[in-house]
């Protein structure tokens, strides 16, 4: 194998952090798998609004929002994978008690999201001079496992997710040079419930999985239907799942190996454009195991 | 090989190519208009508008277009955070008002369609998504809506027009006695006010003469505070814990204290000037300089004038200035 770390360790490093695509360009084998735990944190006090971003999030001022993920990934068979993602989700305002007291609310909440499922299925893996080539479909369906609310007025404004089972189907390339260098694109379509809006979702990435470490630089994009509305725009009833949300979104992904089967895996990620969505920044760091 | 290496490429580019395209971009939306509660949300000064009207619950009513009228527009006269300041709210103390008065506040602010500054004439009125009018006073070069200075005009949003004022407009829709009942159960702030004036104006009989009926005058009334009461209590060596300790004055006098309170025509602070009232009983009283959009006022018992602490509220039978002082006439 030209790649020998790709099939034990690297393959580690995918989308378990909030925001980036579930599934990677990388397969596994079959009967290999990994587990990730993460814990990310994430803050903003800008919001990206139509037709401008506004400086304080509204009542809440601040937000911030932490959790811990349990990713899996295994492989069924050297061309279809199954991947399981199951965040729990600590999501805090900074609204000061005597605000908190006006409206009812609180600032905080949490629980478990959503469960993620995908399964993704190598189509073409296939060498080109000392290079590879893969292109992988991958579908999945993401449902609300907590209890938790998303119709909750302006409090939802710290809600941990949307209340909406989605299905998203992705399409993704990936080339691979043989000395570690890669390129993934990958094209997504999401249905969704709730009235949250249908999405494109994309993403590039291109890095470098070495023996001795991983690392990717993304760029990641959300563009939601025409159907959402604006927050505080026409049509803006105070449901949040109903907005439409479109971001841009950039970061790194790292990985070093540690013993033969484990490795630390770590991330920063930052939203640069979006529409009804915070101007969030923030970082991960987990455990990664392989088997 | 050459073939494949293209279709890499190709698939490359096209990824690349649909990523990049697919970035939001704000020129894609910076020239729309924002709706009037962004306008709020957005702007620094109308953080404590912003807190009210998410507590009045409008903050939703005011990002859409008006259902109620045929151009969809609604027109706000925006409070600032000093306009609230003056009457000591802000984003924190906004709990002290019940919420249904807050919530008539807010749409008192408000009226159906866009009503631009070149519509606005010194001398017409304006009807209120509230039901009252508002009227528009000139005082020099200034412009106002009842007693608030319009400080800035025809802000555009999606949904409507936003003028910028300096005081917040209360209007209760009850006649001057009901309004200060309603303060007193405490219909307006979480806490009662105006205990002792309610308890006064009924020891003294005078609830008759101030309630609205067909044909009766209209007042401007001077409303002291309850600390105003337990204030002059103290300066009389009494004791006004409760408003019936009131009862410890005899009703002929407080009667004509509370007259001395009183005088016909409504007159919001716009249209008040330095010099001499006439009240109902008593005694003149002398208003101060009008500053900052206040007066203060003296009776010719009072050593030190009275402020306004909520001034300009609308009744359906006179305006209420609400006063930190019992006005004292020559007992």
């Amino acid at each position: 194998m030209r790649i020998p770390l790709l099939t034990s360790l690297m393959l580690l490093v995918t989308g378990f952090a909030l925001a980036q695509s579930p599934v990677s360009g990388f397969m596994k084998k079959k009967g290999e798998g990994s587990v990730v735990l993460t814990q990310f944190r994430e803050s903003y006090d800008r919001v990206f609004l139509v037709p401008t971003e506004v400086d304080g999030v509204p009542v809440f001022n601040e937000v911030t929002i932490s959790s811990t993920s349990l990713y899996g990934e295994f492989g069924i068979s050297d061309r279809f994978n199954v991947i399981v993602n199951l965040p729990y989700i600590k999501s805090e305002g900074n609204a000061s008690e005597a605000v908190l007291q006006n409206n009812g609310f609180e600032n905080e909440r949490s629980g478990i999201q959503d469960i993620k499922i995908y399964g993704k299925y190598s189509f073409l893996s296939k060498a080109v001079g000392t290079n590879q080539l893969d292109i992988i479909g991958s579908v999945g369906v993401e449902t609300p496992l907590g209890n938790y609310s998303a119709d909750e007025g302006l409090q939802s404004i710290i809600a941990i997710g949307n209340e909406s089972t989605r299905f998203t189907g992705f399409g993704i390339a990936q080339f691979m040079t043989d000395f570690g260098l890669f390129a993934t694109g990958q094209l997504g379509y999401s249905l969704r419930s709730n009235q949250v809006p249908n999405a494109v979702l994309s993403e590039l990435k291109l890095g470098y999985a070495g023996s001795a470490f991983y690392l990717d630089a993304f760029i990641s994009n959300q563009l939601s239907s025409k159907d959402g509305v604006d927050i505080l725009g026409e049509g803006f009833t105070g449901f949040f799942p109903a907005t439409r949300v479109n971001f841009t979104r950039i970061g790194l992904n790292g990985y070093v190996p540690v013993a033969k089967f484990a490795g630390i895996v770590g991330g920063v990620n930052s939203y640069i454009a979006g529409r009804n969505v915070g101007k969030s920044t923030g970082y991960y760091a987990g455990l990664a195991f392989s088997f | 090989m050459k073939n494949i290496l293209n279709i890499k490429s190709t698939l490359i580019a096209l990824f690349a190519v649909i990523t990049f395209t697919a970035c939001e971009s704000v020129s894609s939306y910076e020239d729309e208009s924002p709706s009037i509660a962004f306008v709020a949300v957005a702007n620094a000064d109308f953080s404590v508008l912003e807190a009210a009207a998410v507590r009045g619950g409008v903050a939703g009513v005011l990002s859409n277009s008006n259902p109620n009228d045929p151009s969809g527009a609604y027109t706000v006269f925006a409070p600032t955070n000093t306009a609230f300041a003056r009457l000591g709210l802000n984003e924190e103390t906004l709990g002290v008002l019940q919420k249904p008065f807050l919530t008539n506040t807010l749409l008192y602010h408000v009226s159906n369609g866009n009503l631009r500054s070149s519509n606005i004439t010194a001398g017409g009125m304006s009807a209120s998504a509230l039901g009252p009018q508002r009227r528009f006073i000139q005082r020099g070069s200034d412009l106002y809506i009842n007693g608030s200075k319009i400080l800035a005009t025809d802000v555009n949003a999606s949904n409507g027009t936003v003028h910028v004022i300096d005081k917040v407009m209360i209007a209760t829709g009850a006649d001057i006695v009901q309004s200060a009942i309603a303060l007193q159960s405490a219909n307006v702030f979480i806490n009662p006010e105006l205990s002792f004036l309610v308890e006064a104006v009924v020891y003294a009989g005078l609830a008759e003469a101030l309630t609205a009926s067909p044909g009766s005058p209209k007042f401007t009334v001077f409303a002291p505070t309850d600390q105003a009461f337990k204030d002059l209590g103290a300066a009389l060596g009494l004791t006004f814990n409760q408003p019936s300790d009131i009862r410890q004055l005899p009703a002929n006098v407080v009667g004509q204290v509370l007259l001395n309170h009183v005088f016909v025509g409504e007159k919001f602070t716009s249209e008040l000037n330095a010099g001499n009232v006439s009240p109902l009983g008593g005694d003149p009283l002398t208003l101060g300089a009008f500053t900052e959009g206040t007066l203060t006022v003296r009776g010719v018992g009072n050593n030190t004038p009275a402020n306004m602490v909520i001034p300009d509220v609308q009744t359906t039978n006179g305006i209420v200035h609400v006063i930190d002082r019992v006005l004292l006439p020559n007992l």
